[in-house]
Parts: structure tokens; C-alpha cells; sequence
């Protein structure tokens, strides 16, 4: 049952043999601005390239998620889900095109996730090349509004409308290799307005200064005694406020996260950080405005489920370090679903997050081949009922 | 002024998309298809063109039998990253050594017929950020599938990048509309119907390319239209709108010296041609100036305006091909 593992080192050559069209799949797609909530035209074109590559179905969900599957051989087995997400962080205005070099590929979004997309894309025409059939339909992904305030809409609509069992998921993002994610930490992402009101109601006699208010909640936030175990932190993310240097602040805003392994756990942080809220818009007489912005739940499988097993045996025959931390990504959809599954990294690069992102073309070989190691171990049983039994 | 020709010979990309059948079109006519991308200092975008035409046009789709890259010594990195992807890689300087060399993107493309085979070749600038590989089949898209047509000219609708990482979407072509549009509309009419008759991307039949002469510059892209035009017609011509294409914003006087030498290209082949009568030489500087500290100073560029002759007529060549 394990001889796929000893295939894989031939496989990162194979691999390597059609390198120019996956760079190919990598730079069409990854060209295409795509911000959160605006991924239409990407979309079009990954749909483009799946029908290009023959897939035997492509079409879209009720909520615009773009699918490619490949049928399978068997009539009985569920599918295996492959996902990559579709959205970036950069604008319309903001440059796309790729320079490649020797061994490297640079520019806005290409580690997140312009290598992921353009790798599912490929996977069709890589099955081909590799000779591999599935017993299972593999359904190749590509899912919008992610990151930020799209919260994950993309992947939440896509399985809450899958009528059909899943057998086991593989979530690819660009970087970095070597990741295995198979934990969820539970999670709510908060946001604090602090607004001073300046037309009616009464003057303050000491107008309050909405970042000095908001410095005061972190304050609080932060003599909150959190536990070791469950595992729990608050994360302040993000702030923003003021106006100019020499006037006092009339609004001020912070993003935070709580996160813990455990769902009771930010479910009583969260509460306890509403009690602060209130009790500093009682005293200082200002108004202050909680907002949750998105929840997950906190999921996992364990470190010794066969899925995850079979992950590290894959990647060790590949001399890769499996490295785990919890993700709040795509994953924690599927295993809130109780859908096994993992997210794995394809390639290393720099300035991760920045216009001039810069990725390495060489790990990337490996890192599809160890996507096809999971995949061949879903449909090899490794997540089926029977198998766990 | 008729204009059927723009009705006619006028195509999108999109009529050309069904690449099995060029393919089959282009093996059933037992053509040889050679890309060849001049390059100077092309190391951002050189990889890309590459990789997308082999992996589309070569590797999925057969259409394309030989990619090579002609090189003006460029000082960056970009032969080695052209050889590092699989093209065919050549120093101008290389090919045919015993004539006196020149230097500029004619140079290449005509040098670039000597080390080709194709019985058609595709010419595309190494500068295309958008690089798709419509840009390469819809130009040939017409010489395949039409008897009558030998040479396909590119045309866009034009944004430029402007700064780092903005773009803004419409503009371009300043030489175009201020300089060879109306040249054309006062000598050749009938030419104002080809759109953008400066963009360096066209394909054409291997029998046009050796007959005609190259200036070594700028002037390329007009000379050939012109020849072409005076010896077979414009009906031999197609254009195609390959849709967009990312270009870099080039200063006014960078402009300035692409004007000087298409005006000066254009108004020595009407000599030649015996339309116009020249009393005499044209001067060949283009004078710009500065102000340096309160003074002007000229700042002179010298254009040897060199013309390389049909191939066809260099023994070297007839030797190869047998002709
Ligand atoms: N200018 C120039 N270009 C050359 C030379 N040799 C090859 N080229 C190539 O010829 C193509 C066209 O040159 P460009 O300088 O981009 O000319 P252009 O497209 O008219 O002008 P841009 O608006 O700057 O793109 C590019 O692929 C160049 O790399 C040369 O000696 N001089
Ligand atoms: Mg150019």
C-alpha cells in the first residue's frame, strides 16, 4: 500500500519535465488582480485554463467558486478535495506582472497565493503526465472572498452546499514548503471604535482623546490573565485613529484576535473583553463600539490520525521537515466539518506580503510532489472510516 | 479613399483560438514556424515570453518549431536566462561575421533570418510584461488559414505602465498619431488603414522577409510596411488585435529620436522610390537641447540610418537555403 511513497523522488522530476506550463498556469493567473470580494476576472481565466487542460468538468458553485473535477475510476468512493485560494491582498492599482529569473519568480501576490493557484491548475495536466488515476473524483478548487473580510466565505459556501460526502482535503498555499497544518485554532476577530462625538449632546468639559481611550482598553486587555493551557493569546493586529499631530483624536480603532485551541476559552475572553469595553465607555462618557468581525471554531485531527501520518511519511521521503502550527485558513472549514484534511506549502521565498514578493522556482518540484504523495494516500484510504476503524 | 481593406484583412485574436486546427493547417501545408525575440537588456521580461511559448505553443500545441533568441550584447543577464529556459540564444555580432556589424533591433530580425529554418517567421518584442501566447498564434492565425496573406501586423489597445506599479488604461502610440499617421495620410492613404504601424510584433512568410531591406533601427517597422506595400500590395497584409499590450512609457525625447529616424527612413525610401526629389543628402543628427547651468547646450545624436540589403542578394545566405 505504501509503494507510492517510493515513487515520489522520480515524480519531482517528471514534474520538473513540464515546468514551463506550470509557470505557464502560475503567471496567466497570477497576473490577474484579484483583491477579496473582486476575483471575476481571475476567475474567468483559471476556469479558462482548467477547460484548456481538457478537465473533464468545469463550472462554478452557486457562489461563484470556480471547479475543475477530475473524474475518478470509481463510481462509489467520495471526493477528494483540492483547494487553493483565489483572493490577494494588493488592489487593482497595484502592478501584477512577474519578472522570472533563473530561479525565481517576483512580484504582487506570487506567495500568496499566485503559486497555489497556478499549481491546481496544473495538477490535471501533472495527473496526466505522471500517468496517475484516482479512484476518486478529484475536485480542484479554486475559492474566492478568503482572507480579511471575506472570512472565508468562498470555502464555507462551497462545502456547506456539497450535497455529497468528502473523502479527505489537501489546502495549498504558496508558501512555505515544508508546513503541514492540521489544527484550527478557534478564533474571533474583533474591532473597537472609539468615536468622540463633537456636535451634539453636551461638551466635554476634558474632551477625551479616542487613542488615549483605546490605550486604556489595550491596557485592560492585556492585565487579563490568560491561561497556558488551554493554549490562548489576544493578538492586537491592527490601529489606526487621529487626524493630525497637534489635535486631540476624535476616533480611533483597534483590530484584535483572540485565539485558543479551545472555543470555551475565547468565548470567555470575548466576554471578558466586553465587560472592559463597557465599563471604559461608562467612565469616560465616550462611545465605544465592539464589533466581531468573523468567528472559527476551533478543530483538528490528532497527530495520529493515518491522514497526517501518511502526510510526514511523504514529505520525510521527500527529506522535507514537517513543521506544524495552528491555521485559520481554508483547513479549519473542512475539519469543522470533520472533513480530514491539511494544508501544505509549495515553495520558500521573501518579502512575503509585499508588492516585490520573491519565491524560489527549484522547491517547488518537491512541493508538488508531496501534494500528489497526499492525494495518493486519501484515495489509497487513509481518511475512510474503515481505515480509522 | 477605400477603405474594404480594414474591413477585410482586419481580424481579433479570438478568430484564431482554435489551436488544434492551425496545428493541423500548418502540418497538412507542411510549414517550419520560427519565433525569433530581439533583445536588449530584457532580463525582466525575457523569461516569460519563453516559458509560455513553449509551454503553449511548442510543447502543448506543435505550432511553433524553433524559438531564438538574437541578442544586441546586452550587459544584464538576459542570454543566460534565455539559454537557461531552452532558447536558441545568438549575439547579433555572431551570425554572419564577416560583414561590418550594426546595432539595433533591425539588425536582429534581419540576422535572424540567416539562423532560422521557419518558412515563416513570428517577430515579437522581448519587452511584453502581458506576454500571452495569442500574441504568437493569432499572427500566424491568418498566414495559415488564408492563401493570400504573407505578412500579419499586431495592433493594440494600448495602456502604458506609468511609475513602479500603477497602471492606467488608455494612451500610447504618440509617434504613431503625431508622426507616421500623418506622413502616411499625406504620401500613402491607404496605409492610415494599418493601426498601429509601429507595434513590434508581426509574422510573415520567410519569401517576403528575404526580398525586402532592413534599416538597422528604428525604422524597421515602416520600411517593411512600405516595401511590402510597393511590391505585393497591401492585400498581402493582415492585422490582428492581439487585445492589450503592456508597454513602457518612454520620455518625449526618447520619442523625439524614434520620430527623427522613421522621418528620416520614410522620406530616403520615397527618394529611392523615386516619389520625391531630394536636392540633397538629408542631414543624419538629431539635435536636442539642454539647460546646463543657465546655458544651452546641443545634445547631438548621430543616426548612421545603415540598411542592411534584401538577404537574398548575400551569397552566404542563397548558399543555406539553396535559393
Ligand atoms: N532599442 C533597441 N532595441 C533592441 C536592440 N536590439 C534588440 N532590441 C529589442 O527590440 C525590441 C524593441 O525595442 P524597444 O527599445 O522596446 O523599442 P520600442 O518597443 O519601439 O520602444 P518601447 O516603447 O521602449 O518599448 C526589444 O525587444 C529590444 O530588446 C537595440 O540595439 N536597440
Ligand atoms: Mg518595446
Amino acid at each position: 500500500m505504501d509503494s507510492y511513497l517510493d515513487k515520489l523522488p522520480e515524480f519531482v522530476d517528471t514534474i520538473k519535465s513540464i515546468k514551463e506550463t506550470i509557470i505557464t498556469n502560475i503567471v496567466l493567473i497570477g497576473q490577474i488582480p484579484a483583491p477579496t470580494f473582486k476575483e471575476k476576472r481571475r476567475t474567468s481565466v483559471f476556469m479558462e485554463r482548467l477547460a484548456d487542460f481538457h478537465v473533464d468538468e468545469c463550472t462554478t458553485d452557486g457562489y461563484r467558486n470556480p471547479i475543475g473535477i477530475v473524474k475518478g475510476t470509481s463510481e462509489t468512493k467520495p471526493p477528494i478535495f483540492v483547494v487553493a485560494h483565489l483572493d490577494t491582498i494588493w488592489g487593482t492599482d497595484i502592478d501584477h506582472y512577474y519578472t522570472i529569473k533563473e530561479n525565481s519568480i517576483t512580484g504582487a501576490g506570487i506567495m500568496d497565493n499566485s503559486i497555489g493557484v497556478g499549481v491546481l491548475v496544473s495538477l490535471p495536466e501533472i495527473f496526466r503526465k505522471l500517468n496517475l488515476r484516482f479512484e476518486s473524483d478529484i475536485v480542484l478548487a479554486g475559492v474566492i472572498q478568503s482572507l480579511g473580510k471575506g472570512n472565508l466565505r468562498g470555502i464555507r459556501h462551497l462545502l456547506k452546499t456539497w450535497s455529497t460526502p468528502i473523502r479527505g482535503a489537501v489546502c495549498i498555499e504558496s508558501n512555505e514548503l515544508g508546513r503541514l497544518n492540521y489544527y484550527a485554532d478557534g478564533m474571533t476577530r474583533c474591532e473597537i471604535d472609539c468615536n468622540i462625538s463633537t456636535i451634539n449632546g453636551w461638551e466635554h468639559k476634558f474632551k477625551p482623546n479616542a487613542i488615549l481611550i483605546l490605550n486604556e482598553v489595550i491596557n485592560q486587555i492585556l492585565k487579563l490573565r490568560l491561561p497556558q493551557r488551554p493554549r490562548s493569546r489576544v493578538i492586537i493586529g491592527k490601529m489606526s485613529g487621529g487626524f493630525k499631530h497637534g489635535m486631540i483624536a476624535n476616533d480611533a480603532r483597534l483590530g484584535f484576535e483572540i485565539q485558543s485551541n479551545s472555543d470555551k476559552m475565547v468565548k470567555s475572553i470575548s466576554n471578558n473583553i466586553k465587560d472592559i469595553v463597557e465599563g471604559i465607555s461608562h467612565e469616560y462618557e465616550v462611545e465605544l463600539k465592539l464589533k466581531t468581525l468573523s468567528n472559527i471554531h476551533a478543530a483538528r485531527i490528532k497527530f495520529n490520525h493515518p491522514l497526517v501520518k501518511s502526510t510526514v511519511d511523504v514529505m520525510k521521503k521527500l527529506g522535507l521537515t514537517p513543521i506544524s502550527e495552528p491555521s485559520e485558513s481554508e483547513l479549519s472549514i473542512f475539519l469543522s466539518r470533520k472533513i480530514p484534511a491539511v494544508t501544505l506549502g509549495i515553495t520558500r521565498g521573501e518579502n512575503y506580503q509585499q508588492t516585490n514578493a520573491m519565491v524560489e522556482i527549484e522547491p517547488m518540484f518537491k512541493g508538488i510532489a508531496q501534494i500528489i504523495g497526499v492525494i495518493m494516500a486519501i484515495d489509497s484510504g487513509v481518511c475512510d472510516e474503515e481505515y480509522l476503524a | 479613399m477605400k477603405s474594404t481593406w480594414l474591413e477585410k484583412n482586419t481580424f481579433h485574436y479570438s478568430e484564431f483560438n482554435d489551436l488544434d486546427r492551425l496545428v493541423e493547417e500548418k502540418q497538412r501545408k507542411n510549414l517550419k514556424i520560427s519565433l525569433c525575440l530581439p533583445t536588449l537588456n530584457e532580463e525582466k521580461t525575457i523569461a516569460k515570453e519563453i516559458l509560455i511559448m513553449k509551454s503553449e505553443l511548442m510543447t502543448r500545441y506543435p505550432l511553433l518549431d524553433e524559438l531564438v533568441v538574437i541578442d544586441s550584447g546586452s550587459t544584464d543577464k538576459t542570454r543566460e536566462i534565455a539559454r537557461a529556459y531552452g532558447a536558441d540564444v545568438y549575439e547579433a555580432t555572431e551570425i554572419l561575421p564577416d560583414l561590418e556589424p550594426f546595432k539595433g533591433k533591425g539588425e536582429n530580425l534581419w540576422k535572424a533570418l540567416y539562423v532560422t529554418k521557419g518558412d515563416i517567421i513570428v517577430y515579437l518584442d522581448a519587452d511584453i510584461k502581458n506576454i500571452h501566447h495569442r500574441f504568437a498564434y493569432a499572427l500566424l492565425g491568418p498566414l495559415i488559414l488564408f492563401d493570400n496573406i504573407k505578412y500579419v501586423k499586431a495592433f493594440y489597445d494600448r495602456p502604458i505602465a506609468i511609475g513602479k506599479s500603477k497602471i492606467r488604461p488608455t494612451g500610447g502610440g504618440r509617434v504613431t498619431e503625431l508622426v507616421v499617421r500623418p506622413m502616411f495620410s499625406l504620401f500613402f492613404p491607404e496605409l492610415t488603414q494599418i493601426l498601429q504601424p509601429l507595434s513590434g510584433e508581426y509574422a510573415g512568410f520567410r519569401e517576403i522577409f528575404e526580398a525586402i531591406p532592413f534599416p538597422i533601427g528604428y525604422g524597421v517597422e515602416t520600411s517593411m510596411i512600405l516595401d511590402i506595400y510597393e511590391k505585393w500590395g497591401l492585400d498581402v497584409i493582415a492585422q490582428v488585435d492581439l487585445d492589450r499590450r503592456i508597454h513602457r512609457n518612454q520620455d518625449t525625447r526618447a520619442l523625439g529620436k524614434m520620430a527623427f529616424v522613421i522621418l528620416m527612413t520614410f522620406i530616403n525610401r520615397k527618394n529611392k522610390l523615386g516619389l520625391i526629389d531630394l536636392k540633397e543628402d538629408l542631414f543624419n543628427e538629431m539635435i536636442q537641447y539642454n539647460l546646463v547651468k543657465n546655458e544651452y547646450k546641443p545634445d547631438i545624436f548621430q543616426i548612421e540610418g545603415h540598411e542592411r540589403p534584401p538577404i537574398i542578394e548575400i551569397p552566404a545566405y542563397r548558399e543555406k537555403f539553396k535559393k
